[in-house]
């Protein structure tokens, strides 16, 4: 490094001059960010956002061949491109540190934009410019066509690609809410401020169901309020004529039932209507001294409250709310009275009727498996193909970097060192 | 098989690759590579027969807690050390590769995990094992690079040249980046499929982008493989700190406490 130093801001630019740009592209997104009065950025929808991208390719396209000036040589090589990703690096850390709401607070933080970062000016204009020189570097890449710059080509391509898509996208995509009950006609839907839509379609649930692990017993510290399980072995999943120790404790499953009622004062037999609970007989006896407890144990349900064991020494055996396994919807989707489709969705089984996308996502869990209500989302998102067309040109010329390793493409890279 | 068998299988294996590495490294001979390589391989078994009865008593893929994803990690790194051994001859990547797994397997035996069949319907998906193995074998081989970075700016502080432990660097940073980009993208498939959207700016998603964008920030300064070498070096040695945070340290972390992938163990 001990050549003459180049003087700043002569052609061709180097890593000083890229990196004053980026952070002046940062900067003036704080500022903008900082004197917006409100916090939203609206994006073009459907046909301008295609349009501008269009202009857009057009326009780097054009420059690129036509203009010779040193900034599109420099547009295109690795200093823009480094600095352009340490920028967007330091944006995407300060927001894995903030905490990010969609809420705007009252702090400075918030004012630049630092709370709802992939919402803010200066994440906005660092994706552009990271998509200017993007496109800068494929173009001049991909023209002439050549094999070997296939791997190359895949990559920074499907970047560009799922970057423009996704982001401009957006404004395209519909996302809501559906709050389905069982055998009744369900027309509205709530977008993410909780504001209703009728939609030009009714969904009516069939039938909700939903399968569960069966519950787990554990010691609780009164005091504590902690749940110690028996670590190591078995979690004690309740299953009958089990046993497992925990502190000095031996607990004993006598008897258990999947849903039972209450049947005599403290009597319970086995049924499966609705507020039904697991029950568990248990039998504690203590190592040192001999002593034994037992009893009932239930985690509750939403028409029987939870019954402990208490041991006397400051713990009581006690059961946890079972887990759900599986759940899964059966609804009728009407396009009219007599146009319909039967659809079942469960938890990453989605559908998609007439474009829109139904997602199962939750239902009332206050009741449990005898929830007769169905959250669903339905989402239409018309960039997906797109998408994921970058996607798996990501994927391609990833996989062609595993095959081919570093050595070959540092001979390529050499050959047209851009620096 | 349980949690409760593993310290067997754990001190089996940490007691072979102990064994192997002295005998690799004590003498040339024919007879003492031989047993070396066994003791190398017998490690490996036991690691291999314990993590497939777990996942055969547990009924569900061992990749939902902590650790569970160490205990792949530990199969994962060793593998990547061995093959990197007999294909390079590089004891001393061998050696790291093998005290890495040694001490994740350690973590596990005083951090004891808890046997729990259960798995949430999010997680019950085609997509559940590619997803978190494609990551475990990228951050396996980035480790190793990280640490090629720190050896290689000891060489540079000593004054030696370092262009061919930079290469070395170059070639295993290509691989777990390729590995890196397979778990995010699988991920993104999967959630479109679970969640709605492929991506959500989930903390867990946010520090897998950082992860990928630092070691990007690499690739592209070793370009020109002339220039710039010591930056890269300390890219390349920092990029893993940002990679472990990803990986743990999120659990700590206030901006992420509403993540889905803060892991229950």
């Amino acid at each position: 490094m001990n050549k003459e130093r180049r003087k700043f801001w002569t052609y061709p630019w180097g890593y000083r001059e890229s990196f004053t740009i980026a952070f002046a592209i940062l900067l003036v997104g704080f500022l903008i960010e900082y004197l917006s009065p409100v916090n939203a950025i609206f994006l073009p929808r459907w046909p301008y956002n295609l349009l501008l991208i269009i202009v857009f390719l057009a326009y780097v396209a054009l420059s690129n061949r036509m203009v010779k000036h040193p900034i599109i040589k420099w547009l295109s090589g690795v200093p823009a491109a480094i600095s352009s990703i340490s920028v967007m690096t330091l944006l995407v850390l300060l927001m894995g540190f903030i905490p990010q709401s969609s809420e705007p607070g009252g702090a400075f933080i918030s004012d630049i934009g630092l709370t709802h970062v992939i919402k803010s000016w200066p994440y906005l204009l660092i994706s552009f410019y990271l998509l200017v020189i993007l496109a800068f570097t494929i173009m001049r890449r991909i023209l002439p066509f050549k094999v070997k710059n296939i791997a190359f080509t895949l990559n920074h391509a499907g970047l560009w690609i799922v970057v423009a898509a996704a982001s401009l996208g957006s404004a395209d995509m519909k996302k809501f809410t559906m709050q389905l009950v069982e055998d009744k006609a369900v027309f509205t839907a709530y977008d993410k401020y909780g504001q209703p839509r009728q939609m030009n379609f009714a969904v009516k649930l069939l039938n909700f169901h939903i399968k569960e692990y069966p519950p787990s017993i554990g010691l609780l510290n009164e005091h504590k309020g902690e749940l110690k399980f028996d670590k190591k072995a078995e979690l004690m999943l309740v299953e009958e004529q089990t046993e497992a120790e925990m502190d000095n404790w031996k607990i004993r499953i006598a008897k258990y039932y999947e849903a039972a009622v209450r049947d005599t004062a403290d009597g319970y037999i086995p049924n499966n209507r609705p507020g039904a609970s697991a029950l568990a007989y248990v039998v504690a006896t203590n190592l040192d001294t001999g002593a034994v407890k037992e009893g009932w144990v239930t985690n509750g349900s939403f028409m029987m409250s939870p019954k402990y064991l208490r041991l006397g020494d400051g713990h009581s055996v006690v059961m946890t709310v079972p887990r759900p396994k599986e759940y899964s919807s059966d609804f009728r989707f009407f396009r009219g009275m007599e146009d319909y489709e039967d659809v079942t969705i469960k938890v990453n089984k989605p559908a998609t009727i007439d474009g829109w996308t139904f997602y199962q996502t939750g239902y009332n869990e206050k009741m449990g498996k005898w929830s007769q209500v169905s959250i669903v989302e339905i989402v239409k998102d018309p960039w997906l193909p797109v998408v994921y067309t970058g996607i798996f040109m990501i994927l391609l010329g990833s996989l062609y970097l595993v095959w081919m390793g570093r050595t070959k493409n540092a001979k390529k890279q050499e050959e047209d060192d851009l620096v | 098989m349980t949690w409760y068998n593993y310290p067997l299988f754990m001190f089996i294996a940490a007691a072979l690759w102990v064994l192997a590495l002295i005998l690799l490294a004590a003498s040339r001979k024919k007879m003492f590579k031989w047993i070396g390589g066994l003791a190398l391989f017998g490690g490996l078994a036991s690691m291999i027969i314990f993590t497939t009865g777990l996942w055969i008593s547990l009924e569900r893929p061992p990749f939902r807690t902590l650790g569970e994803t160490r205990l792949w990690y530990a199969l994962f790194i060793s593998v990547i050390g061995i093959v990197i051994y007999y294909r390079w001859k590089l004891l001393w990547m061998l050696a790291y590769a093998l005290l890495m797994a040694i001490v994740f397997l350690f973590v596990n035996y005083l951090n004891p995990d808890t046997f729990d069949k259960t798995l949430m319907p999010a997680l019950q998906s085609p997509w559940f094992i590619p997803h978190v193995i494609v990551y475990i074998i990228g951050y396996a081989f980035l480790a190793v690079s990280s640490l090629i970075g720190v050896k290689g700016l000891y060489l540079n502080y000593k004054g030696k040249d370092v262009s061919k432990t930079i290469a070395l660097a170059d070639n295993i940073v290509y691989l777990g980046f390729a590995f890196l980009t397979f778990g995010l993208l699988f991920g993104a498939l999967w959630a479109k499929e679970a969640w709605g959207h492929y991506w959500t700016w989930d903390p867990k998603e946010t520090w897998a982008f950082l992860t990928w964008l630092v070691y990007l920030l690499y690739i592209h300064f070793r370009v020109n493989k002339r220039k710039y070498v010591v930056s890269s070096l300390w890219v390349l040695s920092l990029a893993f700190v940002v990679l472990l945070i990803c990986w743990f340290g999120i659990n700590y972390l206030p901006s992420a406490q509403s993540s889905v992938h803060v892991y229950s163990t």
